[in-house]
C-alpha cells in the first residue's frame, strides 16, 4: 500500500480515536460524559475494534484494563469526575502494570461548561504515580494518544491522556497517515500470579516496582521528544503545555518556550537546563499549579500561580493579563470598543416536550419536600421556575444522600430524583442501601431510556449497545422489585393527573417507594413530534401558569400565552396545568 | 498574514455548529490553517451558544480576544449583543433580525432594536432572513444566506463555500444549500450603520 497523506479538520475527541486506531487499540470502553464522550463514537466505527459504553467508569477502566493483560491494547475514556470513579482500579493498575498497552483518557473541564466541579486531573498521576500526557491541539491528540501505548509498554504501565473541554471540543487541521502501527511483538493472556493477583505479599513487591519505574520515568521525561525547547529571543522562558501554549504563542510569538507534552514525571533536569541562560521562569498552566509545585520541589525557581488564576478556564485575555501583572509584556494589546449591555441570561432549560417537566411540575407545587437531585439533562429542574431540587453533588448521589436525610430529619419528606442512566452509572447500590436500612424515601427514576445529557448515548436499559446491537434492556421495575422493595410503580407521566396522585401518595406513605415514569426522551434515540397545540388568545386569561412548566416552546406576549408551532412536540404537559378548559387544544381543533 | 476571526453566536439549536463547519472547511480547501473551537453540553439545551472560526498561515488559539473579531454571524439579536465586547470598529456583523425568547423574561423588542443601533461597525446587516428564507421554501435556510452574504467580505474564493457545503451537509440538503449560499452572495441589502 502507497503512502496516503489524509488532510482533515478534525475535533480533539475525533484526534484521539484516530491515534488509538493508528496505535493499534482495539477495545475501548467508558461511560459518557461531557467533554469526553465523543471518542468512543468515533472510534467504534472503526473495523475490528472492540468499542463499548459501560455502565460507569470504574466498569470501563476494569474492562480496558483486562483487555490489556489478556494480550490487547485497549484504552478508557470518561471525563474528569469519571475518573474520581474509576479511581479505585486506577491506584491499583499501576501496580500490576500492563500486558498490551493501556491508556485512560481523562477529558477535563476547566470552566464547568457541563460539570460539576472543575478540578485538575493531572493530579491523579501523581497519586497513582503514572506517567501523563498532554497535547495541546487536535494533530498532538491524535500523534500523542498514539505515543501513549507505546510509552505504557515500555514501561510496564497505565498512562493517562489528559484532554480539556477546548482541547477536546476545538478542531484543527490535521494531516497524517491512516495506517496503523504494527505491533511489534504479538502479546498473548499474560497468566501471572505475582504481577496481577494484588494480595498483599504480592503487592508489597509491585510497590517497590512502581517506584522504580517512576525512577526511569523520571529520565525518560527529559529525553522524550514531547517535551520540547522552542528557543525564542525573550530574557525570561515560559513552561507551558496543553490548551495554554496556544495562548502563550499567539500573545508573545517569540518568548523562548518550554513545552510540556510529557507532564509526569516533569522533565526537571531539560527545565533547569532551560532556566540557566534565563532571567526568569514563568509557568502557564490552566488550573492547579501542577508543573510550578514540581519545579519548586525540583529546586528551580519558577513563578506561576501569582499572576495566574487557580480557577476558570484560560483564554487569550486572561493569559494576557497575567503576562502583563508578571511583567514580560508591557500594555495589553486588547481594546474594548463596545461596552457590554445589560442583558437577560439565557440558561439552558429542559426541551420542548421533555417527559422530565411534569414530573418537575408537580414536585415544585410540594413545598413540604427535600429533594436530592442528580447528575442529568433532569439537573435543570433546579432552575427557576421550576426549582424543584435541593441538592446536586454527584453521579448516583440522590438516592444515598436522601437515605441521610430521611433517616435524621422530620418534617419535610424526601424525594430523590434520579435518571435511568446514572441510576445504572451509580444508583443501585444506594437503592440497596436505602431498603436494607429502611428508608422512608420516595425514589423517581425518570427512566427516558438514554443517556441524554450527553448526546444520547444508549445505557443498560436502551436495548441497544453503542455498535447499535439490540439486546435486552435491563428492566428498573423489576431490578427495584429483585431488590426486595414493595412499593414499586411504573407510570406515563404525560398522564398528568394520575401521575400527580400517584407522587403525592407515594410521598405522604411511610415507606420506601420507586416511582418510574417511562415516557421515552424527545430527543433520542429518535426524535418525538406529536400534535402541535395552540393558545385560543380568546380563552387566555393571562395568569401565567403555563410559564411555570419552563417550556420553550410557550411565550408571552401582549398579556397572552403563544405556543411556538416549530418548537411545540404536543406533549399536553401546558394543556393540563392550564386552568381555563379549552385555552388550549390542538391546531386542528382550532 | 493575521489571523482573521469570524465568531458565530446564537442559541441552541440554531445551527451555530454546522455554519460555523462549513466556514472552517472552506478555509482548509483554501490553504489556511484553521481552528475552531464550539461548546457542547449543557449549551445545547437552549442556552445560549458560540462557535469561532480562526484562520491564517499559523493558527494557535481556537477562541478570540476581547476586540478582536472582524466578523460576526449572528442568529439572534440578545446573542449579537451578549458578544459585543469581541467586535471593534471594522468588524462585520450579519444579524438575523429575530429574537428568541427567554424562558420568564418579557423582552422589549425596541429596547433591543435600540441596543443594536448603538453597535456601530463598519458593516452591519441586520435583516430578516427568515423571509428570504421562506421565499427560498424552506425556514431553515437563514444561516446560509448569512454564509452567502458574510462570503462577500470573506477572502476566501466562492468555490470553497460551495465545496464545504457539499462536504458538511447531508446529500439531501445540498442543492437547496448552494441556492441559499448564492441567494446571500448577491443580496443587496441594507447597512444598518448606513455606511
Amino acid at each position: 500500500m502507497g503512502l496516503k497523506i489524509i488532510k482533515k479538520i478534525l475535533s480533539g475527541n475525533q484526534a484521539i480515536s484516530i491515534g488509538a486506531y493508528k496505535g493499534n487499540a482495539r477495545f475501548a470502553s467508558g461511560y459518557p460524559g461531557t467533554p469526553s464522550s465523543e471518542i468512543l463514537e468515533h472510534f467504534k466505527n472503526y473495523p475490528n475494534v472492540i468499542a463499548q459504553w459501560a455502565p460507569n467508569e470504574k466498569a470501563g477502566l476494569e474492562a480496558a484494563l483486562g483487555a490489556s493483560i489478556a494480550g490487547v491494547r485497549s484504552f478508557a475514556t470518561m471525563k474528569h469526575v469519571g475518573l474520581n470513579v474509576a479511581a479505585d482500579p486506577l491506584m491499583t493498575a499501576s501496580y500490576t502494570g500492563v500486558n498490551a498497552g493501556f491508556v485512560v483518557v481523562s477529558a477535563d473541564d476547566p470552566g464547568m461548561h457541563s460539570s460539576q466541579n472543575e478540578q485538575d486531573n493531572r493530579r491523579y498521576a501523581k497519586f497513582a504515580k503514572v506517567p501523563l500526557i498532554e497535547p495541546s491541539d487536535p494533530y498532538e491528540a491524535m500523534a500523542f494518544m498514539q505515543y501513549a501505548f507505546v510509552v505504557s509498554e515500555k514501561f510496564d504501565t497505565p498512562v493517562i491522556l489528559r484532554s480539556t473541554t477546548r482541547i477536546s471540543h476545538s478542531l484543527g487541521v490535521v494531516q497524517f497517515d491512516p495506517r496503523t502501527l504494527d505491533n511489534e511483538k504479538e502479546l498473548s493472556l499474560a497468566k501471572d500470579f505475582k504481577k496481577y493477583v494484588m494480595i498483599p505479599a504480592n503487592a508489597i513487591e509491585r510497590h517497590r516496582v512502581v517506584i522504580d519505574r517512576l525512577a526511569k520515568l523520571k529520565e525518560f521525561s527529559n529525553q522524550t521528544p514531547i517535551n520540547k525547547l522552542e528557543k525564542g529571543k525573550t530574557d525570561f522562558g515560559i513552561v507551558t503545555s496543553s490548551m495554554a501554549y496556544n495562548y502563550v504563542k499567539e500573545l508573545i510569538p517569540d518568548a523562548n518556550i518550554f513545552k510540556v507534552g510529557f507532564s509526569y514525571p516533569m522533565p526537571v533536569d531539560k527545565i533547569r537546563e532551560f532556566a540557566k541562560d534565563l532571567n526568569r521562569v514563568i509557568v502557564v498552566e490552566e488550573l492547579e499549579p501542577f508543573m510550578e509545585e514540581e519545579l519548586k520541589i525540583a529546586g528551580i525557581e519558577a513563578e506561576g500561580k501569582k499572576y495566574f488564576p487557580e480557577n476558570g478556564e484560560f483564554n487569550l485575555d486572561i493569559v494576557e493579563e497575567g503576562l502583563k501583572k508578571a511583567g514580560v509584556i508591557r500594555e495589553r494589546a486588547t481594546t474594548v470598543y463596545f461596552d457590554g449591555f445589560e442583558l437577560p441570561k439565557r440558561p439552558p432549560a429542559l426541551c420542548p416536550g421533555c417527559p422530565h417537566r411534569p414530573i418537575f411540575d408537580i414536585l415544585h407545587s410540594r413545598k413540604d419536600i427535600f429533594i436530592t437531585g442528580d447528575i442529568g439533562c433532569y439537573t435543570l429542574g433546579c432552575l427557576p421556575p421550576l426549582s424543584a431540587m435541593h441538592t446536586t453533588v454527584c453521579m448516583g448521589a440522590s438516592i444515598s444522600m436522601g437515605v441521610g436525610a430521611s433517616k435524621v430529619q422530620k418534617e419535610d419528606k424526601v424525594v430523590a430524583i434520579i435518571g435511568d442512566s446514572t441510576f445504572f452509572h451509580t444508583g443501585i447500590q444506594p437503592l440497596i442501601d436505602a431498603q436494607i436500612n429502611g428508608a422512608n424515601l420516595t425514589v423517581i427514576i425518570l427512566d427516558n431510556r438514554i443517556t441524554a445529557m450527553t448526546g444520547g448515548q444508549p445505557d443498560p436499559g436502551s436495548g441497544f449497545t453503542l455498535k447499535g446491537e439490540e439486546v435486552n434492556p435491563i428492566r428498573i421495575y423489576e431490578l427495584a422489585k429483585a431488590i426486595g422493595i414493595e412499593r414499586v410503580f411504573e407510570i406515563d407521566q404525560y398522564d398528568y393527573k394520575a401521575t400527580k396522585e400517584l407522587i403525592n401518595r407515594e410521598i405522604d406513605t411511610d415507606a420506601l417507594s420507586v416511582i418510574i415514569p417511562t415516557r421515552p426522551c424527545v430527543l433520542a434515540p429518535k426524535r418525538i413530534k406529536d400534535r402541535q397545540l395552540v393558545v385560543i388568545p380568546d380563552k387566555c386569561v393571562g395568569c401565567k401558569r403555563c410559564l411555570r412548566i419552563a417550556c420553550p416552546a410557550i411565550d408571552f406576549k401582549n398579556n397572552k400565552a403563544i405556543i411556538d408551532e416549530f418548537l411545540c412536540t404536543g406533549c399536553e404537559v401546558c394543556k393540563n396545568v392550564c386552568p381555563v378548559e379549552g385555552a388550549i387544544v390542538h391546531k386542528e381543533e382550532k | 498574514m493575521n489571523i482573521v476571526s469570524v465568531l458565530f453566536v446564537g442559541v441552541g439549536g440554531d445551527g451555530i455548529i454546522t455554519a460555523s463547519n462549513i466556514v472552517a472547511q472552506a478555509c482548509m480547501l483554501a490553504g489556511y490553517d484553521v481552528k475552531k473551537s464550539e461548546i457542547h453540553g449543557m449549551s445545547q439545551r437552549g442556552g445560549s451558544v458560540s462557535a469561532s472560526v480562526r484562520f491564517g498561515d499559523k493558527v494557535y488559539s481556537p477562541t478570540d480576544k476581547l476586540g478582536s473579531v472582524q466578523y460576526m454571524l449572528a442568529t439572534e439579536k440578545i446573542e449579537m449583543l451578549r458578544w459585543v465586547r469581541y467586535l471593534n470598529r471594522d468588524s462585520v456583523v450579519v444579524v438575523n433580525d429575530r429574537i428568541v425568547p427567554i424562558i420568564g423574561q418579557t423582552i422589549d423588542e425596541d429596547r433591543i432594536d435600540n441596543m443594536v443601533e448603538q453597535v456601530q461597525t463598519k458593516t452591519l446587516v441586520k435583516r430578516k432572513f427568515l423571509l428570504d428564507s421562506e421565499k427560498l421554501g424552506n425556514p431553515r435556510l437563514s444561516n446560509t444566506i448569512m454564509l452567502g452574504v458574510l462570503s462577500n467580505f470573506l477572502e476566501i474564493d466562492e468555490k470553497y463555500f460551495h465545496d464545504a457545503i457539499d462536504l458538511i451537509l447531508p446529500e439531501k440538503l445540498r442543492t437547496i444549500n448552494q441556492s441559499a449560499f448564492s441567494y446571500g452572495k448577491n443580496l443587496i441589502y441594507d447597512n444598518t450603520s448606513g455606511e
